[in-house]
């Protein structure tokens, strides 16, 4: 289990009035939270805003954080709250889930597995993001392509990467190193190329 | 004679027939709608299901999912919070387990094998007295035929329900907790819900990993006649509520015995717990009153005993509950002594 | 960009740098753009390796945070609450005056860890002295009575205190057992589901610091 170390020096840095180290835990978890708060709300937009609304709950409410969670448990726990209160206040309350099927062995399920509810702006530079990402993953060698992908998809720890592909964890932390190394020139072109493309305004 | 009222036109008729040919028809019209409890309670208590349904209580909503099952005679249910709490409450048979990651605990609860059933609170006619029982309507909900039917308290000591009864299934797909004012206080609702033949026992075991946690169990009793050497009992009671149940047991982290009294009026349960105070109650703090989400708690010292009364009814009726326990001594014919 | 540097970032994010190292990057972290962009693609990789669909991969998010933060005041002047005040109770009390009864109370449940009681148990019920089995007070046969004999007991002064938890969490799990299905059922999803309304005492948070880690 993660000792939450990098987490806590963030928090700690807000705390004491550092708003950008603030910047910096959104930067790492906005993602993580929209897909969450998106159980929710199927607008991406909608979802983000609510994300935003939680960040910021997240940020008032830092003085009562002790530590006794990981901060993203903490904050996790805020967006569900802060997603769940959206849906109601928006809709009638309480909440009633729609049921979309009816089987006659008296099953019926949740309505709808959450589909890609892409729109179409703002959506083609985030798919030319993933092409790019994926395209350079693949052009990584294969021991660079397995460490980031056991710490980004599995969530192992170096430790368990270093069991896993049988070498020290000095060389595991160099490997994802050098695999986001070699991401990143590709990424840094799509989002400083040409005046900020990939950064949309407002 | 119909055992269900299907169709609003069959309703008619039988009306009409009820007018002709009075009384017994009528008793039958009229006692339906616990019929339908009663069949909700049975499918509740013996069938296999499997769901996933929002709680709603004090503006907040979580989901939950539980999983029951009734095979050879042993029952297993296990409630999970889905939300981030991680909380699942896992019974196989008499063993009760509440596993909390977010106290790194696992409290377990072994209760007695024979647990009595006249402990359970059932729907009579004496009920009536207390609540006014209804079948309101019939509608679709989620695509299931419902009858909704309520069960409204006629004084403040208790809560009234509303309940969305599956015609086919006599599950309640939508229940809700109604304060004596009419105010919905608590809500359930299946979002999914099926019924299989067989649930494998690998849904009973818990997500959570508690490597590291700290398991409370209950211990054994002290050797010796416990729970008969007293005679814990409420001396005056709201109208209604009689006492089904008493036994004795020590709870999981807990070093003293409990007296356990169950009361019931039919519909809602209220348990009190009676032991000996540890250490120096706070002669300003005796007093403490609490909630678990729309259930109340009380909890008082009388004569050197810590006096606990929690149930699915309003703040003040566990407090009166609570307030009114004595222990009887019939050969003084007094209260117990001081300590 | 300094190798060492990005390599430090790298597995901060992670979580896999030393503390000390993490505190100072930590300020620089907050201070530069570069290394925040830096971060923040770090993150972004992340999102793709984990095809988190549906999601915005170039959303202003952040930004917007950012400025919203700007108009928020700093929070060193803020006190963390529970590490400052060691005598804090359990809970607050509702009311300035205290609970009303009626008032459906803020859900609470907080346990108070202690050592787990693995002996058996010897102590003696007590008092024993005076006390016999005896016949039940037989409680008012139900249906006998109006109702109007019973009074409703007048508003409690009740000094909301300490609820020794543990013994609330298991006579909910106990009294659970006894409840109608449906009553069972709302009563152990609000269980599964609450929350502490305020910081625990000094000796459960400590063991929960030490649990956690």
């Amino acid at each position: 289990m993660s000792a939450d170390v990098s987490d806590l020096s963030l928090v700690r840095r807000v705390q004491r009035g550092d708003k950008g180290a603030f910047d910096a835990l959104v930067l790492k978890y906005q993602h993580k939270l929209v897909k969450l708060v998106m159980r929710y709300v199927r607008n991406p937009a909608e979802a983000e805003d609510i994300a935003q609304e939680a960040f910021i709950k997240a940020y008032r409410a830092l003085p009562q954080f002790r530590g006794d969670s990981a901060f993203y448990t903490w904050l996790y726990r805020i967006a569900i709250n802060t997603a769940k209160n959206a849906v109601v206040s928006r809709d009638r309350s309480p909440i009633e889930y729609d049921l979309d099927r009816h089987h006659s062995d008296e099953s019926y399920d949740l309505q709808g597995r959450m589909k890609d509810s892409e729109t179409p702006e703002g959506l083609v530079l985030t798919d030319e993001i993933r092409t790019t990402v994926n395209a350079a993953i693949d052009a990584l060698p294969e021991d660079l392509r397995t460490a980031i992908v056991l710490r980004e998809l599995e969530g192992l720890s170096y430790e368990e990467i270093a069991a896993a592909m049988d070498c020290p964890v000095g060389t595991v932390r160099s490997r994802i190193f050098r695999a986001r190394e070699a991401i990143d020139r590709r990424l840094r072109e799509v989002f400083e190329g040409g005046l900020g493309r990939a950064e949309e305004l407002g | 004679m119909p055992r269900k009222l299907r169709a609003s036109g069959r309703l008619c008729s039988l009306a009409l027939a009820v007018a002709v040919s009075g009384g017994a028809l009528a008793d039958e019209v009229a006692r339906a709608p616990a019929q339908w409890l009663e069949r909700m309670n049975q499918a509740l208590n013996t069938r296999n299901y499997d769901g996933t349904f929002s709680h709603w209580h004090g503006g907040q909503v979580e989901m939950l999912r539980i999983i029951h099952r009734v095979q050879d005679g042993t029952v297993s249910e296990r409630l999970a919070s889905l939300d981030g709490s991680g909380r699942e409450f896992i019974r196989t048979g008499a063993s009760l387990a509440c596993y909390l990651p977010d106290k790194r605990t696992v409290l377990v609860e072994q209760r007695p094998a024979q647990e009595s059933l006249v402990g359970f609170p059932t729907v009579n006619d004496q009920t009536a007295n207390f609540y006014d029982v209804r079948e309101v309507g019939r509608t679709r909900l989620n695509r299931r035929d419902t009858h909704i039917i309520t069960v409204s308290p006629k004084d403040e000591y208790r809560y009234g329900y509303r309940l969305w009864i599956d015609d086919t299934t006599a599950m309640p797909l939508k229940t809700q907790l109604c304060d004596p004012h009419g105010r919905v206080i608590e809500q359930i609702v299946f979002a999914n819900l099926t019924l299989p033949a067989r649930i494998p026992d690998s849904a009973f075991r818990p997500e959570v990993s508690t490597d590291g946690f700290q398991w409370l169990r209950n211990g054994a009793l002290p050797p010796g006649p416990q729970a008969a050497s007293l005679a814990w009992n409420a001396m005056r009671l709201p109208p209604g509520f009689r006492m089904t149940v008493r036994s004795a047991q020590v709870l999981p982290g807990s070093a003293t015995p409990v007296d356990h009294l169950v009361f019931t009026d039919g519909f809602a349960s209220v348990s009190v717990f009676v032991e000996v105070q540890q250490g120096q109650a706070q002669p300003s703090a005796v007093a403490q009153s609490a909630a678990v989400g729309s259930s109340s708690a009380y909890s008082t010292v009388i004569d050197g005993h810590k006096i606990t009364a929690v149930g699915e009814v309003p703040p003040a009726t566990v407090q009166f509950i609570a307030t009114q326990v004595k222990a009887q001594d019939p050969a003084a014919g007094a209260a117990a002594p001081r300590r | 960009m300094n190798e060492e540097l990005d390599s430090q970032l790298s597995a901060m994010f992670d979580d896999e740098l030393p503390t000390a190292e993490c505190e100072l990057l930590a300020r620089r972290l907050s201070r530069d753009e570069q290394l925040k962009a830096r971060w923040g693609r770090y993150a972004v990789v992340g999102a793709v390796i984990r095809a988190e669909r549906g999601v915005r991969l170039n959303a202003p998010l952040a930004g917007r945070i950012s400025a919203v933060l700007l108009a928020e005041p700093s929070l060193e002047s803020i006190p963390t609450a529970a590490l400052r005040r060691p005598g804090m109770r359990w809970w607050q009390p509702l009311a300035a005056s205290g609970l009303a009864a009626g008032v459906a109370a803020v859900s609470v449940l907080w346990l108070r860890t202690q050592a787990p009681v693995s002996a058996p148990v010897t102590a003696q019920l007590a008092p024993a002295s005076g006390l016999h089995v005896g016949a039940l007070l037989p409680a008012r046969a139900a249906g006998s009575a109006q109702g109007d004999s019973y009074v409703v007991p007048p508003t409690p002064q009740i000094v909301p205190v300490v609820v020794p938890s543990t013994e609330l969490a298991n006579y909910v799990v106990a009294h659970s057992m006894f409840s109608s299905p449906v009553a069972r059922r709302n009563l152990l999803s609000a269980f599964m589901t609450s929350e502490p309304a305020a910081a625990p005492p000094e000796e459960a948070q400590s063991d929960a610091k030490k649990a956690a880690r």
